[in-house]
């Protein structure tokens, strides 16, 4: 088997962070992928939850291209709606991870997928917040997901707050009466597996080959990178296997798969 | 068999007569689905007759907003978020309306999905507001307030507590159109599969026009009462058209077209082609059925997911 790519590992890293037997709300894109991975694997006991109301509790036949595509309700235990999802699941702390795509996310965890640019003017209109507002400002054990390592993915603060994090730090969320204890606790992309320390975005564990200087360069801004960063381990045979195979169902299913 | 209700029966109309009837240029309406059971045979009337300036409300926006935006019907748009979801690719004419303000500029007002549903359901029980996501600091907090409502959100200190609570404004549509599986003629309206905010919208909504896939008996309704999500006495209108949904999914009935989604996004890359698309798949198809021909009966048998027509 050839050796895992950055994307693949990003996948199975994901993947691992989720125990058996726990309740997931997951987001859109990644996300779903990586709780897919992780039911083939380690837990196959998962119960997802999504923001349109599907709880999603076996693997599906068919791998959903989003929470809406209604393969992901195929054999379905609860189909109930958002009031349910949102606000008595999710804000409700019935929920103990909850999985976020962040393509742009800052220092202090805050995401932006609504627009690049001045908002008014934007020079990038990206689709805005859906549920993703609500998974940030409510999700217990709330870990942000990007496929990106490019520097433009990590500003030191983001054009716009979509789904926030810290927002500027120094406990700015529980002043303004966001609920205590929630907000970004991981990120996990390409490189490793990263944290948030203080409010603020730093590497936990990198990818073997990954320096501490790759980690570090990541950020828009100067990432502390604390003495002896431990590196993940490899990913195993069937990790890998089970990775590969869905992310060829994702490519069935119409996703745009990175090549590497 | 149930008793004749003559007089509680709700007009069942022809797509082309219910657009006529319950929408003028100028209007606001909120279009129910949730990239499944989107109202696309109404959107797509809306796009024949040309309606112009109209105020939307759509949480999940998607394909059928993306198409209204290129059309150059919408005016102004309250939304959760607007994208082709399979890929994903992106709102092609959305983009092209908020960044180059062609074919025209397009006011937004965004919320995020749960304050939506917040909101619907302060509209839908005349609450004077609800308490909502906390999202001080973010972005729809700072951005907020142009056009459907005077102001969106407020944060005021809990009387039981003091601590900031994040609060939403009601909403209350003029006019909503809920795509449902099934309606008898007393308009009510069942969904199976998830329901997302579709209770409280259409609840919420001044009137309420039903698209259904199919009609049946008032008895076979009250073999699944728990099945009606928008019971007759909010609906004032119904219309029958199956596949309306298309290409989005209807629970039971059919799946996602991922193949109409990749097609529409290609197409929708430049406004030329999007101006194919609406030719070949709007105009010149004339109604919904001529959709459903264009489809052919190999692929909508593909997509199926009920093994019987229903239509």
């Amino acid at each position: 088997m050839s050796p895992a790519t950055p994307f693949e590992r990003m996948l199975i890293t994901g993947a691992r962070l989720l125990p058996d037997g726990a309740v997931a709300f997951v987001g859109f894109h990644w996300p779903m992928l990586i709780a897919r991975i992780a039911r083939r694997l380690a837990a196959p006991n998962l119960i997802v939850v999504y923001e349109d109301g599907i709880v999603e509790d076996r693997l599906t036949p068919l791998l959903p291209t989003s929470p809406s595509d209604l393969a992901a309700a195929v054999g379905s235990p609860c189909c109930a709606g958002s009031l349910e999802s949102l606000f008595m699941w999710l804000a409700g702390g019935r929920v103990e991870w909850t999985l976020l795509e962040a393509p742009i996310v800052d220092r202090r965890g805050n995401v932006n997928t609504t627009a690049i640019g001045d908002y008014q003017h934007p020079t990038v209109r990206l689709p805005g917040s859906g549920g993703g507002t609500e998974l940030a400002s409510f999700g217990r054990g709330l870990v942000l997901i990007s496929a990106s390592t490019a520097r433009r993915s990590y500003p030191e603060q983001v054009d716009y707050v979509t789904s926030p994090g810290y927002l500027a730090g120094a406990g700015e969320r529980e002043r303004l009466g966001y609920m205590p204890g929630r907000g970004p606790q991981l990120l996990v992309n390409p490189l490793g597996l990263f944290e948030f320390a203080d409010e603020e975005l730093r590497p936990r564990a990198l990818h073997p080959g990954v320096t501490d200087g790759d980690g570090r360069a990541t950020g828009g801004w100067p990432m502390a990178v604390g003495e002896g960063v431990p590196r993940l381990p490899e990913p195993t045979e069937e990790e890998l296997a089970v990775a590969r195979a869905e992310i060829g169902n994702a490519r069935d299913r119409y996703y745009r798969v990175p090549s590497s | 068999m149930d008793s004749p209700r003559d007089g509680l029966s709700k007009p069942i109309l022809s797509m082309r007569d219910a657009v006529q009837e319950f929408v003028a240029d100028g209007d606001e309406v909120l279009l129910g689905g949730f990239a499944y059971g989107d109202p696309f045979a109404f959107a797509h009337e809306l796009i024949r007759q040309r309606r112009r300036r109209l105020r939307v409300i759509k949480g999940s926006g998607g394909v059928l907003v993306d198409q209204l935006i290129g059309a150059g019907c919408i005016d102004q748009l309250l939304f959760c978020h607007v994208w082709n979801s399979v890929g994903p690719e992106p709102a092609h004419c959305f983009r092209r309306a908020v960044e180059h303000q062609r074919p025209a500029r397009l006011a937004v007002e965004e919320m995020s999905f749960g304050a939506f549903s917040a909101a619907l359901i302060a509209g839908a029980c005349r609450f004077p507001f609800m308490p909502s996501t906390p999202i001080g600091g973010a972005g729809h907090f700072v951005q907020r307030g142009d056009g459907f409502l005077a102001d969106t959100f407020a944060t005021v200190a809990s009387p039981f507590d003091g601590r900031p609570v994040t609060v939403v404004a009601p909403l209350r549509p003029k006019l909503g159109i809920f795509h449902v599986q099934r309606a008898d003629r007393l308009g009510n309206g069942q969904l199976s599969g998830p329901t997302s905010e579709t209770r409280f919208a259409a609840a919420a909504c001044e009137r309420v026009l039903l698209v259904a896939e199919e009609l049946v008996e008032t008895d076979v309704v009250r073999q699944r009462p728990e099945l009606t999500a928008i019971p007759s006495f909010l609906v004032d209108g119904i219309v029958v058209e199956p596949w309306a949904a298309h290409p989005t999914d209807s629970h039971g009935y059919y799946w996602r077209d991922l193949e109409h989604h990749r097609l529409y996004a290609e197409m929708s890359k430049t406004e030329d082609g999007f101006a194919a698309y609406v030719d070949q798949w709007i105009i010149a198809t004339g109604n919904h059925e001529g959709v459903r021909r264009k489809l052919g009966e190999a692929r909508t048998r593909s997509l199926m997911a009920r093994p019987e027509v229903w239509w």
